[in-house]
């Protein structure tokens, strides 16, 4: 427990959700940074159902990015998991977000939800270049990066152009596309549930980036490309539309 | 007013006194109130009558009783309204009913008594959305500017913020609304419905000590409420479940019903400041206003006070005049809609049942 605590305190605050907190740490001196997410205790809440939502929210996102890894879908790796202190180190992913990459992108970045992992590092890199990619590219890179997490029945649960990054990996090297945030993240082979994945994702994309439509087309055709047999089905949910989805979708 | 915002403000300030009668009768309340706009900006409730369709315990009420039982009342009910305002039928400028949603008949019922008052004394009807109505009358009379709203009641649990004159459902029910959750449990441990089930459930509460697991499902800002009601009625059939409480020397291991009334609290509720802590860190709101009937329980007020500060923000709430349906609230939604120069033709005087929040203009807002 102690040494669990004595890591949050050296931490360095990068942002504040609803649901964590969000530090940068180092596990040992001189080492890589890791992304400390802490779900603290939430006063409001009966302690003995808060303790049970902490421990099985830290299991259950650490095991959601445990089966990407396994199934080669690029999230950060996992670092640490102290599911009774209600915490998960993972890997520190320097780099941008998507959101920031693209047109539209900069503004209202504060007025979105603070799970934004993008912290400090990403202000002094260039904002306009999309780091040796062309935008077709880049979406290309978005769509089976979500179709092989859908492959292996990962539905993120909220995906945004905040919760992608481009990681600046090792030199000579052109970035990889990464996912982030499996806060939200569960198991599920129902293809009206990857549906929904992919129609929060046009939203987010439409609320967010002017002029959507081709963005969104080219990550669909790279996803439909990299589900193969499965995309029939979930493209066919995709097309009924929102019936069972949220109306208020609609307007946003 | 109410409406203040940095934007300027469509909703001119009032030329002379404005007065109107609001209808109530979505479910199983009967209510009438008469509302003034003054001059001078401020609002006052000049009357504000309710009359409760109270069914015995471990029933319901059916959409026909309920209808029945407005029918019966309605005469009375607004006739002491107007009288305790003192002012009369022919100084209103308007006169509002509830549109929707809620039950059919019993809609339809008062929004056939509008219709005849309407004509009767050849006064403009306005057709209010219930969810709005709650929404109004609570910054009303909370004075909250723009806060994160939880509506919570028998018929509706909706997350909503306003943005761009119109209310916005950021999180809702998947299937069936917290105050039915509460009320069908009452049926099942035959709690009273006088004055309401979700009242009895709330005081057998403050006595439970044991939380039992029930299932916790919020999906992003939504919750789903049905499965922890068929999971909470499971433990009145669980062999340490004893109906009348520990009889004497009884062993530790027993679960009463004052037990599961805690429990379904604290787990409902949980959920419910959760998905709107989670739509107040996403719109970066620090306000929240808890409306409709669920929300006078002293114990959501409390959680979602606690969540409030650990945000650096407040929570707004009213009392159960306010909170429980009632005619008054019709009557300002209304009237702010009149003052923009709303009304609804007779021919349009139609109710429905399904009437969702965000299909409402809000043009008394900036």
């Amino acid at each position: 427990m102690s040494s669990t605590i004595a890591l949050i305190e050296s931490a360095q605050p990068i942002s504040q959700g609803a649901e964590a907190k969000v530090y940068k740490a180092y596990l040992h001196n001189g080492g890589t940074p890791v992304l400390v997410k802490h779900r603290f205790r939430k006063q409001y809440r009966h302690p003995t159902l808060d303790a049970t939502l902490t421990k099985s929210r830290v299991a259950g996102e650490a095991r959601a990015l445990l089966k990407c890894l396994r199934a080669g879908v690029n999230v950060p790796g996992v670092r640490m998991v102290d599911s009774a202190e209600g915490v998960l180190c993972i890997e520190w992913i320097d780099g941008q977000s998507v959101r920031k990459l693209l047109p539209g992108g900069e503004e209202e970045e504060e007025l979105d939800d603070a799970t934004d992992l993008t912290g400090e590092s990403s202000q002094n890199a260039a904002v306009s270049s999309l780091r040796g990619y062309d935008v077709d590219e880049l979406m290309s890179l978005i769509g089976r990066e979500i179709g092989k997490m859908h492959q292996a029945d990962i539905v993120h649960g909220d995906l945004t152009t905040s919760n992608m990054m481009l990681h600046s990996s090792s030199q000579g090297q052109r970035p990889r596309l990464v996912l982030i945030d499996f806060g939200l993240s569960y198991y599920s082979t129902l293809v009206e549930d990857k549906a929904v994945d992919l129609y929060v994702l046009e939203r987010a994309f439409s609320s967010t980036h002017p002029d959507s439509e081709p963005l969104f087309a080219s990550v669909l055709k790279a996803y439909e490309a990299q589900m193969g047999k499965e995309w029939s089905a979930i493209g066919k949910r995709l097309d009924e539309g929102a019936p069972s989805f949220r109306c208020n979708l609609k307007s946003s | 007013m109410t409406v203040k915002a940095k934007k300027r403000n469509p909703l001119q300030p009032p030329d002379r006194t404005y007065l109107a009668l609001g209808l109530e009768g979505s479910a199983n309340k009967l209510g009438a109130g008469i509302i003034q706009h003054a001059q001078d900006g401020s609002t006052s409730v000049l009357s504000n009558i309710r009359h409760t369709y109270i069914t015995p315990p471990g029933e319901g009420f059916q959409p026909r009783d309920t209808a029945l039982h407005h029918r019966q009342w309605a005469m009375t009910v607004i006739q002491e309204a107007v009288e305790k305002s003192g002012v009369s039928m022919r100084d209103l400028d308007c006169i509002c009913y509830t549109k929707g949603p809620g039950m059919g008949a019993p809609l339809q019922s008062v929004a056939l008594v509008a219709r005849t008052l309407s004509l009767l004394y050849d006064k403009p009807l306005v057709g209010v959305n219930h969810c709005v109505g709650h929404i109004e009358m609570g910054r009303q009379i909370t004075g909250a500017q723009n806060p994160v709203v939880l509506y919570v009641s028998g018929g509706n649990t909706q997350v909503i913020a306003y943005s761009r004159q119109c209310y916005r459902i950021f999180g809702e029910t998947l299937d069936i609304a917290v105050g039915n959750c509460l009320d069908r449990f009452a049926r099942v441990i035959n709690l009273s419905n006088d004055p309401s089930p979700g009242y009895n459930i709330e005081q057998e509460a403050k006595k439970g000590k044991r939380l039992v697991p029930l299932p916790y499902a919020t999906k992003g800002m939504d919750v789903s409420l049905s499965g922890i009601l068929t999971s909470i009625e499971a433990y009145t059939q669980d062999k340490r479940f004893r109906p009348h409480g520990a009889p004497e020397g009884d062993p530790e291991d027993i679960i009463t019903p004052q037990d599961l009334c805690f429990s379904l609290q604290e787990t409902v509720f949980s959920m419910l400041v959760e998905i709107t802590e989670r739509a107040m860190a996403h719109i970066g709101s620090k306000e929240v206003l808890c409306v409709g009937g669920v929300g006078c329980n002293e114990r959501l007020q409390e959680m979602m006070g606690i969540m409030a500060a650990e945000r650096g923000g407040r929570v707004f709430a009213t009392d159960e005049r306010f909170c429980i349906d009632n005619g008054i609230m019709i009557a300002q939604a209304g009237l702010l809609a009149h003052r923009m120069g709303h009304e609804t033709p007779l021919q349009d005087s139609t109710c429905t049942q399904r009437f969702r929040t965000d299909e409402v203009h809000v043009a008394w807002r900036a």
